[in-house]
């Protein structure tokens, strides 16, 4: 295949410069815009007569891209066709597009993203974009801003780029969007809660992290995420490694936020100036068109520097009429505001064109009326038609007198006949042509049968002669009150439906659910960025949850996973001890051990703690010695028990007293604690915390050696508290003491401690010896 | 072709900047042009002098289309096919005598021809150049012979853009009386130069209207007061209060059209209009490279050059977006009624003359590119 053998050289080119590379993944990975995207795929749609992929190929060059990797799923040979003759492929454009054919089988842009890892072509910070993005935002900037970062944090893997728009603008998607909790100093995204817009989510979950560790934090529910994210060489990487990921933001964004194993950041650039958005559905297809004739894509705009070349001639009032005077119009027609005609486009007596996109080619019948409509190439429109609201595809046909109500779409090639009436919101295709193509792709034939089956209850007139079916609203087999919570359910659906308010969504549900949406609604209107949202922890709940709920097999599994990784661990640390790696390598290592076998973070502390322990030698009779050898291993591998994905010093002494009251090495107990103490993993606070806790006083456990353990240990803890107590009235008095001094009076103090409790260990290891034997 | 690719690439590189509005400013887009022309003279292989033109004008039709709406590009190109029209008829003079020959006395043209004010450019070669045209034997010695001449009239081009505000404003001391007050729109660079340099000579007060929505007055304001002038910064709504203060209102041009209006920022037509209530004298500065041959055919006020709506109204204002049409329109059309006279970087025009300087900078082939 070309793409893998020229990817394998690109490696090379851009190794030298500093090449901008972008990613466009062209698939939409749904089936919004059926049935216009049959036997073509979405990015080759037009919205103002150029199409999707060319605005995204602008709004890259724009942004000064240099080398742009186009990943096509569907019909990819159309749009690798598309990419060869657009003026993109000259050598004058100065860019450089590769089309990286993807499987089948790639059902999600995590699918995708996976597929961009394993072809290796990313060697460099780049830019990922969807090939439906219409932008004039200056991503060289976030592109700058985001490796400035990565100077200073190697975690910031990735800036998405969202836009200021308020709760309710027509180009934010109600029913799939998302709320931002950012850092108001830094802008690093803490927290994204994807939002649907049916049911109606009306509550957000914010860690309580979240909130306790950044003083000033923005919650966020009026931006438009422009999916344009400026990712780092790790991002398809960490797909790779979570196979899981699906969506970009509901999947990845959310998961790399809420790990607290991967330890990255992300990051939000809130663009103030510039346009961004992409079509996502037809609601925005319609929203976005407006824009661009509105001229908020300026200087994007059809008659500046429109992506296709074509040229149009700007009149007042935002009508575009194509420049080479190809144009007919008649004297009666009425052309009304923001308006584009495309070349060779005929239109007769009393049309009345408003707001409405018109491609090249196309005749408009006497006496038509066009509000709102969307009409591709060479499509005929016959004379005293309606159209309002809709989309129409290429070389379509409207018998005279039709009526087409707002909302429908219709595909390629459909002919209506005369006086036809489409209800609203139907979408019509060409019937399938069963002896010509062959059906290459099992859904079709799913929704052919559907779309079939449907005919019957069809209400729409199409008129005679007519060659198109009439597709089923909703799905068939979806019951009322199997409430699908994805977004690509149907009554989410309708919420990026064009020419749909969803009005009738509103009152036909249970009444709470709506109250809440127009509640909730106005209410974010009015403080702009707080959603109803109740800050509820999920940390420790969440954990607890599962936990109850657990079936005796499930708990064996686990146990059993348990106790395998705990050998795992012990081996991989065993390893690391021996081989002398760095605590860095070996923290790596257990993190991914932890991953992999799914266990809590206590248990890796046990296990780590558990380790460095055994690893002290026992130096009989020489104290000096043994707290040298002490010293030694807390200061080449302590570090390590912060490591490991969180720190919780207190959790690190409870650790440390349950295991040294099992072990023969109890007596240490003193000196390793101090030995924490002085290379401050372990501080005063947290002692004194552990030392106030019931359990380790030994309460709860069973009389036997390990309460006694716990017990002698817990008197060593006091008799240090008693140290720090007596060490802070002396400073009290001295006033000027150092903490250094204090520190090496308690480890003094605990020496002796030791001593004797070395004694009294040899008593119950002798003790616990008798009663094994 | 291949020897011109890089030149091609140029020319693409421009164009594409024009379009994406990455150069802006007529200054800056005449100064781009001209490298770039200068670039396609010193790569182009020809062998008689229509070749050269007709593959300039080919050039300057894709920038000139690139962006209509930055008139200098297309000045430039004119002026240059002009000034190598020129070098070519002197350093060919046995071959045609002038431009002049083709002149039949007819008393239409006699007005329209009018008299040459001067030789816009001196014969740069002494020395006459042994010219052959289409030589069989060797077809580069034509290009070979005549292209350091042509050449150096670009240069000339080059330098008149360099030195265009100390040429306008070299006079500024004549214009700006002392103790006067002045009225200023905008930021131009020209103005800007004018009003410094008469501060060396005068002292008068400025005062700077903000111009919304670009409130580019702000930093006309901040760079005067900082020359030491003094300035006062106002809102545009008080520009018609505060006229009848004012002896004068010294304005940029975006471009000068052949009938002596011209498009300049918008707000421009505000304090003119006010001005001329007034009877206030508006005076014009501004380069001769923004002579425009065209005239205001759109809109009796606009300039069909619509920018983005944002900065009037924001696109935060969600709900607000779907129900309002914005109308941000770039520069103002200001009539030549309303003008009183254009300093230009050679000598001072009135509106009603500007006609004959668009006559003598540029050949009548040369009106469509």
């Amino acid at each position: 295949m070309p793409p893998k053998s020229s990817a394998g050289k690109e490696k090379d080119l851009t190794a030298e410069d500093d090449v901008l590379q972008a990613v466009i993944l062209a698939d939409s990975f749904n089936k919004r815009f059926r049935p216009l995207t049959i036997g073509k795929p979405r990015c080759l749609l037009p919205i103002c007569n150029a199409t999707l992929l060319d605005w995204t190929f602008e709004s890259l060059a724009l942004a000064g891209v240099q080398e742009i990797f186009v990943i096509c799923r569907s019909y990819p040979e159309l749009v690798k066709a598309a990419i060869r003759d657009s003026k993109w492929s000259k050598p004058s454009s100065g860019l450089k597009i590769v089309p990286i054919i993807t499987a089948k089988e790639t059902f999600s842009p995590g699918d995708a993203m996976r597929d961009i890892y394993t072809h290796g072509i990313i060697t460099t910070d780049f830019v990922l974009v969807t090939g439906d993005l219409v932008s004039n935002i200056r991503i060289d900037e976030v592109v700058r801003a985001h490796k400035e970062r990565r100077k200073t944090n190697k975690d910031a893997i990735m800036t998405m780029v969202v836009k200021e728009s308020g709760a309710k603008h027509r180009t934010r998607s109600r029913g799939d969007s998302g709320v931002f909790v950012l850092d108001a100093n830094t802008s690093e995204c803490l927290h994204y809660e994807p939002v649907t817009g049916h049911p109606t989510k009306s509550i957000a979950h914010i860690p309580r992290e979240v909130l306790a560790e950044h003083p000033e934090v923005e919650i966020r529910n009026d931006l438009i995420d422009c999916s344009i994210d400026v990712c780092s060489v790790e991002v398809p990487s960490l797909f790779q490694d979570n196979f899981d990921y699906a969506d970009i933001r509901r999947d990845f964004v959310y998961g790399v936020l809420t790990s607290d194993l991967l330890m990255k950041n992300i990051y939000c650039y809130v663009a103030r100036e510039g346009y961004a958005a992409r079509v996502a559905d037809t609601r925005s297809y319609d929203a976005i068109s407006k824009d661009i004739l509105s001229r908020w894509t300026f200087p994007l705009v059809p008659d500046n520097n429109h992506p296709s070349d074509h040229s149009y001639d700007h009149l007042r009032g935002n009508k575009y009429i194509a420049k080479d005077n190809s144009v007919s119009l008649s004297r009666t027609c009425k052309i009304g505001p923001n308006t584009l005609i495309g070349a060779h486009t005929t239109v007769a007596d009393g049309a009345s064109i408003s707001g409405s996109v018109i491609g090249q080619r196309c005749t408009i019948g006497a006496g038509v009326v066009l509000e709102g409509a969307y009409i591709f190439d060479d499509t005929n429109i016959g004379a005293g038609s309606r159209v309002e609201a809709s989309i129409i595809g290429s070389e379509v046909r409207i018998g005279s007198g039709s009526i087409v109500r707002s909302g429908c779409v219709i595909g390629n090639g459909v002919v209506l006949g005369k006086d036809a009436r489409l209800a609203k919101f139907e979408r019509i295709s060409r019937r399938r042509d069963l002896s010509g193509e062959e059906a290459d792709d099992e859904d079709d034939d799913d929704e052919w049968e559907m779309v079939e089956a449907h005919q019957e209850s069809v209400t729409s007139l199409l008129g005679e002669g007519t060659n198109a079916v009439v597709w089923p609203q909703k799905p068939l087999d979806e019951d009322e009150d199997d409430e699908d919570e994805s977004v690509e359910s149907y009554n989410n659906q309708r919420l990026m439906r064009i020419g749909d308010n969803a009005s009738d969504l509103d009152l036909s549900d249970a009444g709470s659910v709506t109250e809440d949406e127009s509640d909730s609604d106005s209410d974010s209107d009015s403080d702009s960025d707080t959603h109803a949202l109740s800050r509820t922890s999920s940390a420790t709940s969440a954990s607890l949850a599962p936990d109850a709920s657990v079936s005796a097999l499930h708990a064996l599994q686990e146990t059993a996973a348990e106790s395998e990784f705990r050998s795992e661990v012990r081996q991989s640390l065993e390893r690391a001890f021996a081989e002398g790696h760095s605590v860095d390598n070996a923290a790596v290592e257990l993190k991914t051990l932890r991953m992999a076998s799914n266990v809590p973070l206590r248990r890796v502390r046990e296990a780590v703690v558990a380790a460095i322990i055994e690893r002290i030698d026992v130096v009989d009779g020489d104290p000096a010695r043994q707290r040298q050898a002490i010293g030694a291993t807390v200061a080449r591998w302590g570090a390590l028990i912060d490591r490991i994905g969180g720190v919780d010093a207190v959790e690190t002494v409870e650790v440390l007293q349950a295991h040294c009251a099992q072990s023969p090495r109890l007596p240490l107990f003193g000196q390793i604690l101090v030995a924490l103490y002085q290379a401050d993993i372990v501080e005063e606070d947290d002692i004194r915390a552990w030392y106030a806790r019931p359990a380790s006083r030994g309460e709860g456990a069973k009389p036997g050696p390990l309460r006694e353990g716990l017990e002698k240990c817990w008197a060593v803890g006091a008799r240090m508290i008693e140290q720090f107590d007596e060490q802070e009235s002396g400073d009290e008095e001295s006033g000027e003491e150092e903490e250094g001094s204090g520190k090496s009076a308690a480890s003094e103090s605990s020496e002796e401690e030791s001593e004797e409790s070395e004694e009294e260990s040899e008593e119950s290891g002798e003790e616990s010896s008798d009663e094994a034997s | 072709m291949s020897s011109a690719s890089p030149a091609n690439r140029a020319v693409e590189v421009l164009a594409a900047k024009l379009r994406r509005r990455q150069v802006v400013g007529s200054r800056e887009a005449a100064l781009e042009t001209v490298l770039v022309l200068r670039q396609v003279v010193a790569r182009a292989r020809f062998s008689n002098i229509d070749q050269l033109v007709s593959l300039l004008r080919d050039v300057g039709k894709r920038l000139a289309e690139a962006q209509p709406k930055e008139h200098t590009v297309g000045n430039i190109v004119r002026k240059v096919l002009h000034n190598i029209r020129e070098e070519y008829n002197t350093a060919s003079s046995g071959v045609a005598a002038s431009t002049s020959s083709k002149n039949v006395f007819s008393i239409s043209k006699f007005v329209l021809l009018g008299q040459p004010r001067k030789q816009t450019v001196a014969p740069k070669s002494e020395a006459t150049i042994s010219l052959k045209e289409n030589d069989p034997d060797d077809p580069d010695s034509f290009a070979k012979a005549i292209k350091p001449v042509l050449m150096e009239a670009i240069q000339d081009v080059l330098d008149e853009l360099e030195t265009v505000y100390d040429n306008v404003s070299k006079n500024a001391k004549d214009h700006i009386h002392s103790d006067e007050i002045i009225l200023t729109i905008g930021h131009s660079k020209t103005v800007e130069a004018f009003l410094k340099i008469a501060g060396h000579y005068r002292n008068y007060t400025v005062i700077v209207a903000e111009t919304a929505p670009s409130y580019s007055g702000h930093e006309m304001a901040q760079s005067l007061s900082s020359a030491g002038i003094s300035t006062f910064l106002v809102p545009d709504s008080s520009i018609y209060a505060i006229m009848s203060r004012v002896n004068k209102v010294i304005i940029g041009a975006h471009a000068i059209l052949a009938n002596g209006g011209m498009f300049a920022i918008s707000g421009s037509l505000l304090a003119a209009t006010a001005a001329r209530a007034h009877s206030t004298p508006v005076v014009v500065c501004a380069g001769q490279f923004k002579l425009t041959p065209l005239w205001n055919l759109y809109h009796e006020y606009g300039a069909l050059d619509f920018a983005d709506p944002s900065s009037v109204l924001g696109f935060e204002e969600g709900a607000l977006v779907d129900k309002v049409d914005v109308v941000n329109p770039y520069y103002d059309y200001v009539g030549p009624e309303m003008v009183d006279v254009f300093i230009t970087n050679d000598g001072d025009h009135p509106p009603s003359s500007v006609y004959r300087l668009v006559k003598e900078s540029y050949d009548d082939d040369d009106q469509l590119l």
